[in-house]
Formats: structure tokens, sequence, C-alpha cells
């Protein structure tokens, strides 16, 4: 009992150290109520950025905000752990994927009753469906990413090589790997500049889902029968997030690993390592990013001309959609006001500047008619790619657990794992843990 | 002694090993019991109050899963792999220290160097050091024109690459500890077997190494408990592949209760790990004991 009794009033201290909850100051003339300060946690270097906050405070004199930041990496774990305390933050900017987890597990509130008539209907098919669980919506959405091919012209230029700037003519995988090969110099032990980059995104290892699971997915096909493998394969997951059996591992599944397995392991394309800013050193030819990243060589000129392609495909188009959003947490004392900052800052002036700043894709179907840039190359072809076949990565109450089962056997398939064996084992991985509640 | 003086002698005692003993039961022992309690229950950390009891299910999932059978038996290899090095390499190291031999300052100081810098910077720098394209390793086998090889994403060379980095790591510590057994051993010894005409070889097989048994012994269980720890490598520098060869225990019980939300597994595998622990230092005890008995 005196042992509870310690640990209890250690923890209490401990967490009372770490408290979160808004509170609200003494009544002022112009705030007969008090300041409210509501608390948010966001990763570091992520919006809402200060120029966002400073705006909001300045119209809304009786709030202000408290902010605390973590690393993007410890982002889900110091939410896991806020969200088991007593006192967590009354806002929250997370990863859009995440949102029928923290649904589910009852760490978010739903927001329908605080949304202004119309705002669900501007809210891009992706970017609802992502931010949705079980009918209800968790979040407006910040901004929008999607992936396309960058290209080093400068190299292209002196082989013949166009690659095209139009979704209708977008080239197949095929096209990509041969234009990839004329271009890389050097093979085996000595390649000087690859075909493609390596992947920097996650851990900076091949695998990455909102990446490498887009050549698996591009082997399926969603008009396909519901029971075939070809279906299977495109969703990667059954659709209520809770079978990954026969989805990931379906026969396509399999042969879009191999397909995968071959960039590294036969065609030799890209490196299994990380090479940091290989594309703006000019050791690729080619890279997969977002949208940012146009604004990252628009910004820092690398010294060479450069040009975007929609993602390339196999069987059918796919890019994975997904970006940090921000929702309001379900233990809030101040979820009305927690919820109007959220949306506020989704939505109107704020977004806008935000976009026009980031060059992020915008989630509101007005702002992105409103803003010339989206509907012209390069952007354009992000947002086009968004809304012809733009999809969230499988969406599941379990998907943080799902991503990274997927994302380990993704990067050892890239390793030179046997594909089936590989996704079998993933499979089997995944399954009881899809299945719980 | 009377009864007051009993009671100032029992307060001072209380002061003194009272905070001592709560912190202990607080950060030790109550842990334990979380631990063990936990281990029979499924729940998320996500949402505490979703906690399901299951009794010795999550025991029976480690048995049935080969998941986690692979990471004891990678965590086993690995720490066999660390102790049979560091022994001969450390022990080679303090043999040559302990001579008369030129510049063995530079040279205990290099060795003794890795042991007081952290494990995770260490897997920093072999990250950079095992690169296939730019790492310091496959350049200096190219010069010799010999194939690069793939240190952290081919799965037979991950395994022992972090094994060289853990010896790289420890050598330093097993080889102090060597020099102080062998400054222990009586020079007359040396100087009679010397005077009997041993070579160096079997004054080193006759006299030395017996002599240096509890040392040796104490060595290897101070290696087996650190390399049953070893964590930070999997984090760093291989993730815990490729296929599981690197996937050790304590990073699989991370792994479970903070990316898979399984902390009741997660548990019930640190119970495992915590009894085939001590039941590997209760054997390596009963030896040390069974050596000082015989010296």
């Amino acid at each position: 009992m005196i042992l509870r009794l310690s640990a209890l009033a250690l923890m209490g201290t401990l967490l009372a150290s770490t408290a979160f909850a808004g509170e609200r100051g003494p009544p002022t003339a112009e705030c007969p109520q008090g300041v409210l300060t509501l608390s948010l946690l966001k990763p570091l270097n992520n919006p809402p950025q200060p120029y966002t906050v400073k705006m909001w405070e300045e119209r809304n004199k009786c709030m202000k905000l408290d902010i605390s930041e973590v690393p993007f990496a410890q982002l889900a774990d110091k939410i896991a752990v806020l969200a088991a305390s007593g006192s967590p933050p009354d806002l929250v900017q997370y990863d859009g994927p995440y949102t029928q987890s923290y649904a589910a597990a009852g760490i978010l509130l739903p927001l329908d009753q605080y949304f202004p008539p119309g705002l669900k209907e501007d809210i891009t098919r992706p970017t609802l469906e992502e931010h949705s669980f079980e009918g209800k919506i968790y979040s407006p959405g910040t901004q929008q990413t999607s992936l396309a091919l960058f290209y080093n012209a400068d190299m292209l230029a002196p082989l013949g090589i166009n690659p095209p700037h139009e979704l209708d003519k977008v080239w197949t995988w095929a096209q990509a790997i041969d234009a990839m090969k004329k271009c890389q110099k050097g093979e085996g032990d000595n390649v000087s500049v690859w075909g493609l980059a390596p992947s920097r995104f996650g851990a900076g290892t091949p695998g990455f889902v909102y990446r490498d699971l887009l050549f698996v997915r591009s082997h399926g096909d969603p008009k396909a029968p519901e029971d075939s493998g070809l279906y299977k394969a495109y969703w990667g997951l059954s659709r209520d997030g809770r079978t990954a059996t026969g989805w990931i591992n379906s026969p396509e599944s399999i042969e879009g690993a191999q397909f995968f397995s071959s960039m590294f392991n036969v065609h030799k394309i890209t490196p299994k390592a990380g090479i940091p800013n290989a594309f703006q050193d000019r050791k690729a030819c080619f890279t997969i990013d977002v949208s940012y990243f146009v604004s990252g060589l628009t910004n820092n000129n690398p010294g060479f001309k450069w040009g975007v392609t929609p993602l390339p495909y196999v069987r059918s188009p796919v890019v994975h959609t997904g970006s940090l959003t921000i929702g309001v947490f379900a233990k809030s004392k101040h979820p009305a006001e927690a919820a109007k900052f959220a949306i506020d800052v989704s939505t109107g002036e704020y977004a806008e500047e935000y976009i026009r700043r980031s060059r992020g894709i915008p989630v509101l179907k007005s702002l992105a008619a409103k803003l010339d840039e989206f509907k012209q190359y390069p952007l354009n072809i992000f947002v086009e790619q968004i809304d012809r076949y733009g999809h969230p990565r499988p969406p599941s109450p379990n998907f943080a657990q799902y991503d990274k089962i997927v994302t380990d056997a993704l990067r050892d398939i890239a390793y030179g794992s046997d594909p089936k064996t590989r996704l079998d084992q993933a499979a089997r991985q995944a399954q009881p843990i899809l299945r719980r509640n | 002694m009377n009864t007051i003086e009993k009671i100032w002698h029992w307060a001072a005692v209380g002061c003194f090993v009272g905070p001592f003993l709560i912190m202990l039961a607080l950060f030790q022992y109550f842990p334990v019991y979380e631990m063990l309690r936990d281990s029979l229950y499924d729940f998320s950390l996500l949402n505490l109050a979703k906690r399901q009891f299951v009794g010795l299910e999550n025991y029976r999932a480690i048995i049935d899963d080969p998941d986690r059978i692979q990471a004891f038996y990678v965590t086993f290899m690995f720490a066999v792999g660390v102790v049979v090095t560091v022994i001969p390499v450390s022990f080679s190291i303090a043999l040559y220290l302990n001579g008369r031999l030129p510049m063995r300052a530079i040279v205990r100081t290099v060795v003794f160097l890795p042991v007081v810098t952290s494990v995770v910077v260490i897997a920093t720098m072999f990250t950079f050091l095992y690169d296939p394209n730019n790492g310091l390793v496959n350049s200096a086998l190219g010069t010799i024109g010999l194939t690069r090889l793939q240190f952290h994403t081919n799965k037979h060379q991950a395994l022992p690459a972090v094994i060289a980095m853990m010896v790289w790591q420890q050598t330093g510590f097993a080889t102090v500890l060597f020099l102080s057994g062998l400054q222990g051993i009586p020079k007359d010894l040396e100087d009679a077997a010397r005077v009997d005409g041993c070579s160096p070889l079997q004054r080193i097989r006759f006299i030395v190494i017996p002599l240096l048994m509890r040392t040796t012994v104490f060595v290897v269980v101070i290696m087996t408990v650190f390399s049953l720890q070893v964590f930070a490598p999997a984090l760093v520098l291989t993730g815990g592949g490729p296929e599981g060869t690197t996937n050790f225990v304590a990073y699989d019980i991370y792994q479970l209760a903070f990316y898979l939300q399984m902390p009741g597994l997660a548990s019930a595998v640190s119970v495992v790990f915590m009894a085939v622990v001590l039941a590997i230092s209760l054997i390596q005890m009963r030896v040390l004991r069974v050596k000082e008995t015989q010296a």
C-alpha cells in the first residue's frame, strides 16, 4: 500500500510537471471571462507556424496558445503517453494516417458538430477518407501530399529522354526503369550516378510504406472483382482495416514486391543504403519526392535544370496521400475553443497563407481553385494525381502497427529477401494485431 | 543499549538506509511487479481502459511465435560471438600491456577509449564506417581489390558486423580486467618457471591461464550480461533487420511495446528473458565458485 501510494505520489508529481490542460486567466476589461490558454503539442518545424498562431491570437484576443514541440520521430510515442495521462493538451498536430488509430482509442474528439456548413463538402476526397472513422470526421486537414518523379533534365537531355508532364501520358515503370538504366553511370561497386535516388523517407532505408508500398499497390486493380488478388493488391489491406492475410500477400502483391526487389537486386538502378541529397548532388538522375521538394529546389538552386513527371505505374496508377494535421484531444476541457482553433487555422486566410508559403497541396477544393500555382506545371501534377488516383495509406484502427510491419518487410525485400516468404510473414505478424479492438 | 538508544539506533539506520530502500522498491521491485502483472493482460498504451485479462496467453504466444524465438536465438548467438572473440583478443592485448614493450601507454589509451564512449555514438559511427557506398571499411576493401560488403543489408553479414562493433567497444574493459589479474600473479612463479626452462608459451599455458581463471570467469559473466542487454546497435545500425537477424530481445521488447502496441506481450517476453538471464548468471556464478574452490 505504501509502495503504491509512493508510486502514485511520484507519478502525480511527474505528470503535474508535464501537465498540458488549458487554463483560464483572471478576468480583464477586454476579456470578462479571462484569457483562455489552449495547449498545443506539435512536431518541431511543422505547422501551425508562428505567423499563423500570431495572426489567430490577434483576432481572438481572449485566447492564446501554449505550444510544446517534440521531434517528429518522438511524436507518436509522446501522444501515446499523454493519452494515458489525465492531462493531455487541448490540441495536437499529428500524422493524418493515424486518425483511425487515435479515433478508435478515444484519443481524438470528433469535430462534426463544430464544422461550419459546407466545410465537409469542400474537403478533397482522400483527405476526408483519411480523417474519418465510423462516419465521423476528426480533422479538417492542413495540407495534402503526394509523390511524383523528379528528374535531372541536364542529364536526360543528351540521352534524348523527355519525361511526360501530363497524367494522360504517364510512364509505366518499365519505361521509367529503361530511362534510369540509360542515365545511370557505372555499375557494381563503381556507380557514380544512380538511376534512382534512395528513399529519404522514414528511417532513410528502403521500404517506407508511404513511398514503397506504391510499387505493390500499382500491381493491383481497383476495378477488378473484390475477391480477386488484383483488387486486394491494390488496397493492400481489407477495406475495414482488419485483414492483411490474402491482401498484402496476394499473388499480385507478391508480384509487385518482386518488381520492387528487382530495382535493387536485378536492374540495380537504386542503392540499398541511403545517400543524403543524392539528387541535389547529381548522384542520381531521378528521385521520388513530394511537392515541398519543388520549393526546396526553387529556393536553393541545385545548379542544373530539373523537372517533374507523374509517378509511373504498372497496372494501375496510384499515389498515397496523407500529411500532418490538427486534431482536438477528447479529454480537452475546452473542446469548443480548441475545435475553433483547429478549424480556423485549417481554413480561410490562415490556410491560404500557409499553402502559399509552403507549397503544400491544399485540402480545400475552394483554395486549390483560387491558387493559380496549383493549376500550373509542376504543382498541377501533384494536385491532379491526388484528385484522380490519390488514396490514403491503407486505413485501419491499427494502421501504425501495419505500417511498421509492412515497412520492415519491404525493407528486407529490397535487401534481397524472398518476396513471398517475407510478405507471408508480414501478414502473419499483422493479422492478430489488426484483429484487436 | 537501552530502549531509547535502540530507537535512535534504528532511526539512524532508517535515515541512512530508508531512502535507498524506498528508491529500490519504487524503481526496481515495483516495476518488476507491474511487469509480471501486465504480462497477464492484453492492452494498448493508446487506451489503457481496454485491458483484457488473458492469463498465460502471452507466454504461449512467445513459444508459438517464430519471431520471438528468433529474437532469443540471435541474442544468444550475439552473446556467444562477443564472448568468444573478446576473451582471446583482450587477453592477448593484456599480455602485451603487461610486458615491457614500447608504446604501452598509447595502446592502453586507444584500447580503453571506446569503453567510455556512448554505445549510441559508436553505433552511429559504425553506420558511417559500414556504409556500402562511402564507408571507410568498404573503401579499404576496395583499395586492396576485394568486393564491397553489405554489412547492414545482408542477412549473413549483419550479425557479425554488430558483433565486431561490440567487440571493438568492449575489448578495452576486458583488457583492463585481465591486466589487473596479470599484475596480481606473483613474479617469483614465472621466474621459477623460467629457471626450469619453460618457454613463454608454456608459462602462459601452465601458469598464467590457470591463475587467471577467476578473472576469466568474471570477464565471461560481465561480457555475457553486457551482450544480452544489447539494444542500441539494433536501433541505430540495423533496425533489427535484415529478416530479424539483429532483432535482439531488448529491441524486440521495445518494438512490441511501443510500435506494435502490445505491452502485455512485451512484458511477458521481459519476464521470460529475465528468468533466462538469471539462470545463466546462476550457472556462471556456480562455475565461478567451483573454480574458486579448485584454486
